[in-house]
């Protein structure tokens, strides 16, 4: 019998993420880890003055 | 991480030995950060000695933990460590030690009692129904209103969580926003700054604790005691600015004479904040110590102004006498950094005059 488990939020990290198994007989089976948080610099920093991009970039 | 719900402080400090005189010293410094009187000191005394810890939680959301990061090198001055240490912070992402479900029903439980001091770190996407930042299945606006109808009072900290920070940046494309723009009817205190300096929570909880409330505030929700000076006007560079000297290339003569950084963007001019009495890393230094410009990262929206272009300045203030708390609510507008000075009714000062005439010689000079 397949169970589903999601584990979210995973903590002690830095950022958003969750993760989910498929489990098959006490055995993982299929698995997905998902980042659940989006900000956009790739699209914020364009057109920006490039000596700016690290100020912008050390913040990710 | 424990969950101590019952003890006070006072018991906590003995605990970790710490000793009275030390305890008192901390008390004394804390009434100076919150820019109160000496005689003070034992009244927060008192009241840290018999203050119930508050419940608190912490929320990230679209956050890069660089405030937490600050949070965890709070250690000046020792007790301070403690104080925040000693808070019984029942949610917390990032340090805390479930995961999943069971971290989700620390925050639940908390929610259900009722009373406790939220913490948010992080804008808030409001695009798309909020979709940019899920916790647990739930989006960051779902997650912001529920914990804030429980809540006592709401601190935020950082430009994310006071603005919307650089997600918030042109064009903006999760809709981000700051607490105070999707929450309404509850106390917020704001601490930004990118990333907020974690004396200034230190001593919101110390004012929390002692009065009972959170201390006095600029009409952006900014504490007066860590935002009502400008930058410029404790900088340990004045000098430099006033006799006319300034670095004008990366590496030159006056970048290595530690001279203003004004020329190459230095936001120092119109910007609040105790960075230069409070500074960073144990009190050793801070941005413009470390010889590069202010961005003004306590100014709602200075993600905008060009980091590295000179802000205009209308006038110049003498350096002893500090411009009206509640101006520093206009953030980074040029003009209204000149209103500040014309309604405090200030000549310009000789010293400023001359760095004036110097400022716009030295311009020519460039060109």
């Amino acid at each position: 019998m397949a169970e589903r488990i999601a584990i979210d939020p995973v903590t002690r990290i830095e950022g958003h993420l969750r993760l989910e198994a498929k489990v098959e007989n006490g055995r993982v089976t299929e698995a997905w880890a998902s980042s659940t948080m989006f900000r956009g610099l790739e699209i914020i920093m364009k057109g920006r003055d490039p000596r700016e991009a690290w100020l912008m970039a050390q913040r990710i | 991480m424990k969950n101590p719900d019952t003890g006070s402080l006072q018991a906590a400090l003995s605990e970790r030995g710490v000793s009275r005189r030390d305890f008192l010293k901390f008390c004394a410094i804390m009434a100076g950060t919150l820019a109160l009187p000496a005689t003070f000191t034992p009244k927060i005394a008192r009241a840290l000695e018999a203050a119930k810890r508050p419940a608190v939680v912490w929320l990230e959301f679209q956050d890069c933990a660089g405030c937490t990061e600050s949070l965890l090198r709070a250690n000046r001055p020792t007790v301070a460590e403690i104080v925040l240490d000693t808070l019984s912070l029942n949610y917390h992402e990032t340090i805390m030690a479930p995961s999943g479900k069971r971290a989700e029903k620390s925050l639940a439980d908390t929610v259900a009692e009722g009373g406790y001091l939220t913490i948010v770190e992080g804008s808030i996407p409001t695009a798309d129904d909020g979709i940019y930042c899920c916790i647990g299945g739930r989006t960051a606006l779902d997650i912001l209103k529920e914990v804030a109808a429980h809540t006592a009072a709401i601190i935020t900290v950082g430009a994310c969580a006071f603005y919307g920070g650089w997600p918030a940046t042109t064009p903006n494309p999760t809709g981000a926003k700051g607490v105070k723009d999707v929450v309404s009817g509850i106390p917020i205190l704001n601490l930004p700054g990118c990333p907020f300096n974690v004396d200034n929570l230190t001593a919101t909880v110390v004012h929390y604790l002692t009065f009972g409330g959170l201390p006095e505030m600029d009409d952006l929700g900014r504490p007066l005691f860590a935002y009502g000076r400008r930058i410029h006007d404790n900088c340990e560079r004045r000098g430099h600015f006033d006799a006319g000297e300034f670095v004008q290339a990366w590496g030159d003569e006056g970048h290595r004479k530690g001279w203003c950084l004004y020329k190459m963007g230095c936001k120092g001019p119109v910007a609040f904040h105790n960075c230069p009495t409070l500074r960073w890393n144990e009190g050793t230094s801070w941005p413009v110590g470390a010889g590069h410009g202010c961005i003004a990262c306590a100014a709602p929206n200075f993600w905008e102004s060009p980091a590295y272009e000179p802000v205009p300045i209308h006038q110049l203030t003498p350096p002893s006498t500090y411009p009206e708390a509640e101006a520093a609510a206009a953030g980074l507008s040029p003009t209204a950094a000149g209103l500040i000075g014309a309604a405090a009714g200030l000549a310009v000062g000789a010293a400023g005059a001359v760095a004036a005439q110097r400022l716009g010689k030295e311009d020519k000079e460039e060109k």
